[in-house]
């Protein structure tokens, strides 16, 4: 049996990163190298990744081969897998049951027949093979660089635990605002809210709380909270305390915990006030608007005064790119994009080819706009986690 | 007797009189059985059986031998009657199921005979609810011919060993596959559903593994939607044997120990599914 990955690992801490991105996606990448294993995950709507990577130091024993041979005769990347959440999370299903009784987990990949092998060994010596099907996919990986950005904390994940449990379960969104002298984490709310029902939160934080605290901008972004709730769970497992990087509103947050054998990075997308950033293209947008709608929008007929959902597909150098376009008549705020480039090219390459836009996004189109179709009937004046990739 | 109120008549008119001080006794085993609606009751002067059966491949028996109540007193040879399971268990637990501790609701049972309803005096703190509910005519059961001379491989486990393994079964596999050998895997469970196949293997020196008794391999393929039912009787129980006879057919049989210390037994029947082939292992 040619076998490309072969790991054996101890700590229920893989099971809880599989929790933690879980929190982004229902399917996620299972993208092993030579120097370690990557759990990698994009949300439908292209707002949120997710990477935990677990060095070969953290498996008791890690084996993994390219076999070039193979690859060329079968025109194959190394191997990448792609696997639903659904089939996952239930071989790692109960965390504390897992971390009581699970003594040993062992991870090996058939590739002829396209499945995944997680083996358990258990208490009593029960041991449970679980046989998944995977299908290959090329995995994606946000662009972005933690060094360009102006601003940078440092904290204790048990602290930003203890300051997020503050907020309800069903706040979506929260917003940190940050100056040189402090950071205050707070609700963030629609303009137009119940205030008799809202509960608001605010945090502040003085400079000293933080591990390292780099202010270099004052800025306030606004992020969703879900999926650090997930990162948070993960950060449990673990001592390491967490990196937040950012930079002004719509530009993409990361937070992140690098431990000695384990990295975890979320990527989120922040809210952009598009009537203040994006004036200046909108006339542009909205001239071509018309031209665009013909081609893509062929489900918005009955609405397009409110709303057009436009998406090309342009054959680029090896994969899609992808534009997607949306508009509401009254959208005030929006979700920035998060540019995505496929994992296997190199950082340079992606950078450079950061113009050419890059991201695969039709699987996600129909589950997308039925989103966006029923925020608008439901006359929701704030469109979330949309992405908008430009050329400009 | 904690009962207040007697019955208008002698009891020597009931066919079948018994009478328990904690009626979880009784209601807890029939709810490992009460996976479809209708039950049918033998009872003779060892005890009641109540049978349970579904898609005439599967046959659950509750077993609540005399010792378990504080009079029992069966008149004829055997008693049978057809109840409405879901009814007489929302009768016995009338009081509520989860009762305050040192607070038992106590039942005299009563049957007067063919026709007749089966008359409950449930009692908890001074309070009595007389329950009558009819009785309907009873049907065959089916005989599965499962006897212990043609047991081919026989294990007993306690029964935390499979509790999660029920729990977790996937639900979108139609089979479940048990593997019984005297050989490497000694024991497993397997299932086919749509993410792909998860297999369980128990050894035989495992220390949930009481009696291990397997003379050869044996695979065969149970529907899952019949057997899934049985998690009830699991939960409550604290020891399974799991055998198979030569044709295939499946027994289950659940140790329960009640609130008094007392043990019971359940017990399911299977027919395999289907035949399967070597080359489908």
């Amino acid at each position: 049996i040619p076998t490309y990955l072969n790991c054996i690992l101890k700590k229920a801490m893989f099971g809880r990163a599989i929790h933690a991105i879980a929190r982004i996606s229902d399917e996620f990448w299972f993208d092993p190298n030579e120097k370690g294993l990557a759990l990698r995950s994009v949300n439908s709507s292209r707002s949120a990744y997710a990477c935990v990577f677990f060095s070969s130091m953290f498996f008791q024993y890690y084996c993994w081969t390219a076999e070039p041979e193979l690859c060329q005769k079968k025109r194959q990347l190394p191997l990448t897998c792609k696997l639903v959440m659904k089939s996952v999370l239930p071989v790692f299903r109960w965390l504390n049951t897992l971390e009581r009784n699970v003594e040993k987990c062992n991870i090996y990949t058939n590739v002829n027949d396209c499945h995944i092998t997680f083996k358990l060994f258990c208490k009593h010596g029960i041991v449970k093979t679980y046989n998944l099907a995977f299908h290959e996919s090329e995995p994606l990986q946000a662009v972005f660089s933690r060094h360009m950005c102006p601003n940078v904390l440092k904290i204790q994940s048990r602290l930003l635990t203890d300051i997020m449990i503050h907020f309800p379960t069903y706040q979506e969104e929260v917003t940190v605002a940050v100056t040189p002298m402090k950071v205050c984490f707070k609700s963030y709310t629609e303009e137009e809210i119940d205030f008799s029902k809202a509960m608001h939160t605010k945090i502040h934080l003085n400079p000293d709380e933080f591990d390292y605290f780099q202010i270099g901008v004052d800025s306030e972004v606004t992020f969703c909270l879900k999926e650090l709730r997930g990162l948070l769970g993960f950060a449990e497992a673990t001592s390491a305390s967490v990196s937040i990087h950012f930079d002004v509103s719509g530009k993409p947050i990361a937070f992140s915990i690098e431990d000695m054998m384990v990295e975890a990075s979320f990527v989120l997308a922040t809210l952009a006030d598009i009537e203040n950033r994006e004036s200046s293209q909108q006339s542009l947008c909205l001239s071509q608007r018309q031209k665009r709608f013909e081609v893509g929008g062929k489900r918005c007929t009955g609405s397009s005064t409110a709303f057009i959902a436009m998406k090309t597909h342009i054959r680029a150098s090896e994969y899609f790119v992808c534009t997607e376009t949306h508009f509401i008549k009254y959208c005030i705020f929006q979700f920035h994009s998060l540019f995505f480039g496929a994992v296997s090219l190199k950082e340079q390459d992606v950078i450079s080819h950061t113009l050419h836009s890059l991201a695969t996004a039709s699987d996600a189109e129909d589950d997308f706009d039925n989103e966006q179709l029923s925020q608008v009937l439901y006359g929701c004046v704030i469109l979330k986690r949309l992405l908008k990739f430009s050329f400009s | 007797m904690p009962l207040s109120t007697q019955p208008e008549t002698g009891d020597d008119q009931y066919v079948l009189v018994a009478s328990l001080d904690n009626v979880r006794n009784l209601s807890n085993i029939l709810k490992a059985i009460h996976f479809k609606d209708h039950a049918t009751c033998f009872a003779t002067t060892n005890g009641i059986k109540v049978t349970v059966e579904n898609a005439k491949c599967l046959q659950a028996n509750a077993f609540i031998q005399a010792g378990i109540f504080q009079e029992f007193i069966v008149q004829e040879e055997s008693v049978t009657f057809r109840i409405n399971l879901a009814v007489l268990l929302d009768c016995l637990t009338i009081f509520g199921t989860n009762s305050l501790p040192g607070t038992s609701t106590a039942l005299r049972m009563c049957y007067r005979g063919y026709g007749y309803p089966l008359t409950l005096f449930l009692e908890e703190g001074g309070v009595v609810t007389v329950c009558k509910i009819n009785t309907e005519e009873p049907e065959e059961t089916l005989d599965f011919d499962f006897c212990s001379t043609n047991v081919v491989n026989k294990i007993i486990l306690q029964s935390e060993g499979l509790r999660e393994a029920f729990a977790e079964l996937d639900m979108t596999s139609e089979v479940l596959q048990i593997t019984m050998s005297p050989d490497k895997p000694y024991f497993r469970l397997s299932t086919f559903g749509n993410a792909g196949s998860a297999h369980l293997d128990y050894p035989k020196d495992s220390d949930l593994m009481e009696a291990f008794h397997c003379n050869q391999t044996q695979t065969n393929r149970y529907k899952i939607s019949l057997l899934k039912p049985s998690t009830k009787a699991l939960v409550l129980s604290c020891k399974v044997s799991i055998r198979t006879d030569n044709r295939g057919f499946l027994s289950l049989q659940y140790m329960i120990r009640n609130e008094d210390g007392q043990i019971c037994f359940v017990e399911y029947y299977c027919c395999p599914d289907e035949d399967i082939t070597e080359s489908e292992l």
